[in-house]
């Protein structure tokens, strides 16, 4: 679910080292995909993400028969659970309505029919609590998830889990890797904060933490303003794209959120930004 | 469509903003009184049990239920969770459901 990597220019940074420590090539890949929809080839719609079932309701299909995107990135594989609502069995298929608290969403189940009659797992019961690893996908627009693997919930502490799970990579995905040095970030997107400017840098502007309505591009801004070598004259929005593999709009974009906040300010024209500092 | 369908996840202190809601709440049994029971929830909780519902003192029990004006709740499913709850997990996903509730529960 990691595909935040930093950008394709990234080994060209000043922080280069950072990134090749982090296997930076790949994830630059996967993040072009995600953040800009291009038609470019993505590997990372195929990890499997945890989600809440209002959050499959809410998939957004760009266009029929294209992949579900959800937080703005695509998504295929899903990992969710729920307490099962009703069971309808025909003979190729078991459908189960699974609810989760969030909302219901049909899960369904394909029979094996060359399966040993030994090894046939015996079927959930309604009201009990499963966990399911599966596929979202679309028939005559009706959304149902085609399950790989389900499996009975035995310990109630794996459905607190993959709530928990699902909040953390949608802030992952809405706000960008955590930034506290605790919070181990899964996609090491971290790492390219962790410079010489000294790992604190991007908790602590003056003191204060960044603010956490900061969208993901804006934090990589001010990163790369950061860990840039300090002048008068900062950096001008095309060498920030440039360096970022970023649209220029979107350095803009950062750029507004940044100056908003207070944490750059303009140097010879508006177009140049440096970090605040105070 | 799923705005109807979902069931907030809370404790005894959201109650007051769940009136004449469908909820989920989970908490120990700490007393059982024919129809009644009462749950800890981060704060005792009054339960008015159905008939399927088979509760054990002791026990944590997820209920899907109703709140009442009276803050109390009537049951319309309760799950048996058994013994090995973690409570401060589950606090951590209720205060996880309100805080993000854009992938949690429609207001």
């Amino acid at each position: 679910m990691a595909n935040y990597g930093y950008g394709g220019g990234y080994s060209t940074t000043s922080y280069g080292e950072q990134g090749g420590a982090n296997g930076g090539g790949f994830m630059g890949g996967s993040q072009q995909g995600s953040q800009e929809g291009g038609g470019s080839k993505t590997y990372g719609k195929d990890t499997v993400r945890p989600v809440t079932i209002k959050q499959i309701l809410e998939a957004h299909q760009p266009h029929p028969d294209s992949d579900f995107k959800i937080d703005g990135s695509e998504v295929t594989q899903l990992s969710f659970v729920g307490q099962i609502h009703s069971i309808a069995s025909q003979t190729t298929n078991h459908t189960f309505q699974i609810d989760d608290g969030t909302g219901l969403v049909d899960v369904k189940q394909w029979i094996d029919s060359d399966q040993d009659p030994e090894h046939v797992r015996p079927l959930p019961k309604e009201g009990e609590y499963i966990h399911v690893w599966g596929r979202l996908k679309a028939f005559n627009n009706k959304r149902h998830v085609g399950a790989h693997v389900i499996r009975p919930i035995t310990d109630f502490n794996e459905v607190s889990m993959v709530l928990l799970e699902a909040t953390a990579v949608h802030l992952y995905f809405v706000r960008g890797p955590p930034e506290t040095p605790g919070m181990k970030s899964e996609g090491g997107g971290q790492g390219m904060f962790v410079d010489s400017n000294g790992g604190g840098a991007i908790q602590n502007v003056g003191g204060k933490p960044m603010p956490a309505t900061l969208s993901a591009t804006g934090r990589k801004v001010f990163g790369l303003l950061q860990s840039h070598p300090q002048n008068n004259e900062g950096l001008h929005v095309s060498m920030i794209a440039a360096q970022l593999g970023l649209q220029a709009n979107d350095v803009f974009k950062a750029g507004d959120e940044l100056l908003g906040e207070g944490m750059i300010y303009t140097t010879v024209d508006d177009e140049t930004w440096a970090v605040l500092e105070y | 469509m799923a705005d109807t369908l979902s069931t907030p996840r809370i404790t005894s202190s959201y109650l007051d903003s769940f009136t004449s809601r469908t909820i989920r709440l989970i908490g120990k049994v700490t007393q059982l009184r024919g129809e009644q029971a009462t749950i800890d929830s981060d704060g005792n909780v009054t339960a008015h049990l159905n008939r399927d519902a088979h509760l054990t003192v002791g026990n944590a029990v997820e209920i899907v239920g109703k709140v009442n004006q009276d803050l109390s709740v009537k049951v319309l499913k309760a799950t048996d969770l058994g013994r090995d709850v973690d409570f401060a997990a589950i606090s951590a996903v209720v205060d996880a459901t309100h805080r993000y509730k854009e992938i949690f529960y429609a207001e």
